[in-house]
């Protein structure tokens, strides 16, 4: 126990959240045949990486004191907006098209920051509101029209199914790799970039940010443009995932990002938490609900509520052993 | 009372639909075409038969197409409806995704002397409904499910479906007609049902959970997806991870949606109704209740334009209930999903 002493808090609660994952991982095994599987592995990943970009930019926006609520709207207008846009120009380059996604989704995410940085309102109350707005511009916008995998050039209906490596039955998809891109450069950002520790500093102490001559609106608001760039990643991987986009696309994924960014150990009130945790929690609440669908113990109408179980279990048991090894830490002090 | 007088008049008499149209335009009848939500294809479709209807029957009055937004769909509708009732228009056609819960507010419609008729989806209890216009006999969704089933596998082997949510009503009566279908012809006696699971109408969870029945069944052969998301997602699914050759997918689709998984085989075969019909059937059975036409009792007989007759009979899905069926279904495959797809 004399190593643990070596460690940070904050490490710590990594390693309770590992533990978690690994926990889950073993008792999934003796549940379910084939589990642990190079197949299981691919189905995961495929299945993280639709959500951890919007999970990334939620936990910047968190860790500014905000929340961003209208993720899923965003997801469903870059991914129906954007899906109509490449089936007129087909030719489009597909990293410049990737780039469009984002920056659809920064302004976007534009519209957000400026009214809670500049307008004053809370962000809960903004995202809120444009959580419907953007649903009901979707809507309108649609008239009703369906975005169909026959309208899409072929490079982009086939990418789910592209790898970057192969081995041994196991291999790393385009899509998963896209995201996993998005979490190294948010992760190095922020823990080597002096500009990108402003995030924590306007969330830990805004009247402190202030003093130390940091522009609080401005991060704010940056901080809901890479939200919402996020989110427009997001919305070209489920545009390339599922190929049919109806004004449903990304219903919902609001909550889901949420869940993955507090059981990644963000810290609701601000300031604190880490892209690996980020991805812990958002690839621990994926492993929990593409188990529990493959589960035959539990029925339909209990899987819901045993995912919530699940993920307030796992919070719980992340936040006593961070508090026993932090008392640990203490004692031997 | 004259209108009544002419009315009867119209309906014992050849030139019935002239002379009725000529007293309704006198008094016009006010409609809303209510549907799950708004902003996908099939309500949109079945909003233009409607408005076929409108314009074909002279009706003066106004017809709305008004929904919830996809997020706020039951809570959504139950307004809605309740919002209608007090603007006292004469006929709510609805598309329920509330389940039993609206069955209130469709009572105080009624009570208040709005007609409240279901279509594509009903209101499983019956309450509060004046009638329901049904796609297709939900006994025969069971039969052409089955049969895709049969031909797909090959004679034999694993079948699983996909459903949308757990508790939707439609869903789950055509499944049991499926199960029941599989159980009681011997002809299908090689064909197994192995699960049932739902994908809650998202693409999201449809897609994992079509691979999650592949990994859980390695002999898997068909899955059957009565929903138009849930198929999609699923022949996506199959697409993505290079299965087409070992699973099939079929069920209820879009042809637009499916066409390119039926041309590369991933979903060579699948069933759907018109729902530009539906639209314009649900029209005609309301205007004729909204204007006293008929008094919605079985054995009434609707006169309704370019689709011919219908009469009113007892809904055998839903005791106590009535419905007008309309039916029937197209199958598609390679040779003419291209030509429904424009």
């Amino acid at each position: 126990m004399e190593s643990l002493r070596k460690f940070h808090p904050q490490t710590l609660r990594l390693i309770a959240l590992a533990l978690v994952l690994v926990l889950t991982v073993v008792f999934f095994t003796s549940q379910i045949d084939n589990y642990f599987s190079p197949r299981m592995l691919n189905r995961i990943t495929s299945s993280v990486a639709v959500i951890l970009p919007i999970a990334i930019g939620q936990a910047i926006v968190v860790m500014t004191r905000n929340i961003d609520l209208s993720v899923g709207s965003l997801v469903g207008i870059v991914a129906y907006v954007m899906g109509g846009f490449i089936g007129q120009h087909q030719g489009i380059n597909p990293a410049v098209f990737v780039v469009l996604c984002m920056l659809l989704g920064a302004f976007c995410g534009a519209i957000n920051g400026v009214l809670v940085s500049y307008g004053r309102v809370p962000s809960i109350i903004v995202t809120l509101g444009t959580l419907a707005l953007f649903r009901t511009y979707l809507v309108e916008y649609s008239e009703a029209r369906t975005i169909t995998t026959d309208s899409l050039p072929k490079w982009l209906v086939d990418l789910p199914s592209a790898s970057v490596v192969e081995f041994g039955g196991f291999d790393i998809r385009v899509i998963v790799g896209l995201a996993v891109l998005a979490a190294l450069v948010a992760w190095l950002a922020l823990t080597r970039l002096r500009a990108a520790r402003q995030f924590y500093a306007v969330g830990s102490n805004p009247d402190a940010a202030v003093f130390a001559s940091i522009n609080e609106a401005r991060v704010v608001l940056i901080a809901f443009m890479i939200s919402g760039a996020m989110a427009g990643l997001a919305g070209f991987i489920f545009l390339a995932k599922f190929g049919n986009i109806t004004v449903v696309a990304g219903l919902g994924f609001e909550l889901k990002s949420v869940a993955a960014v507090v059981v990644g150990g963000v810290n609701i009130f601000g300031g604190s938490g880490s892209i690996v945790g980020v991805v812990l929690g958002t690839v621990l609440v994926d492993v929990i609900d593409n188990s529990l669908i493959r589960w035959a113990v539990v029925s339909e109408f209990w899987r819901e509520a045993l995912l919530g179980l699940l993920i307030m279990l796992a919070v719980t048991a992340d936040t006593l052993m961070t508090r026993s090894f932090g008392r640990l830490r203490g004692s031997q002090n | 009372m004259l209108k009544r007088t002419i009315v009867k008049l119209g309906l014992a008499s050849a030139l019935a639909t002239t002379l009725f149209a000529g007293a309704a335009s006198a008094e016009g009848v006010n409609m809303v075409l209510l549907p799950k939500f708004l902003g996908i294809l099939p309500f949109d479709q079945a909003n233009r038969g409607a408005e076929e209807a409108h314009k074909e029957l002279g009706n003066t009055g106004t017809l709305q197409y008004i929904g919830p937004t996809p997020e706020n769909s039951v809570a959504g509708q139950i307004e809605m409806l309740t919002t209608a009732t007090t603007q006292k228009q004469a006929v709510v056609m609805l598309s329920n995704n509330a389940g039993d819960q609206i069955a209130a507010a469709a009572e105080a419609a009624q009570a208040a002397g709005t007609k409240v008729v279901t279509w594509d989806s009903p209101i499983p209890s019956g309450k509060g409904e004046s009638v329901f216009v049904a796609q297709v006999d939900f006994g025969s969704i069971g039969v052409v499910m089955s049969d895709m089933a049969l031909s797909l596998a090959g004679g034999a082997g694993e079948v699983a479906v996909l459903s949308a949510t757990p508790d939707a009503a439609n869903q789950n009566a055509w499944i049991e007609a499926m199960k029941k279908t599989l159980a009681e012809d011997a002809k299908y006696k090689d064909v197994k049902l192995v699960d049932v699971v739902y994908g809650d109408d998202q693409s999201e969870k449809s897609y994992n959970a079509a691979l999650a029945l592949v990994d859980k069944y390695p002999n898997l052969k068909v899955i059957m997806a009565p929903t138009t998301v849930g198929i999609a997602a699923a022949a996506k699914a199959m697409q993505d991870e290079k299965l087409c050759d070992k699973v099939k997918v079929s069920g209820l689709g879009l042809p637009a949606e499916m066409v390119s998984y039926t041309l590369n085989g991933c979903a060579p075969e699948f069933a759907l109704w018109s729902f530009v019909d539906l639209g314009y059937l649900t029209y005609q059975v309301s205007y004729a209740l909204a204007t006293g036409a008929i008094k919605g009792d079985i054995g009434d007989k609707v006169k309704a334009g370019r689709m011919g007759e219908f009469t009113i009979e007892a809904d055998p899905g839903r005791a106590g209930s009535k419905r007008v069926l309309m039916g029937p279904f197209t199958v598609y495959n390679k040779d003419n999903v291209e030509a429904a797809s424009k």
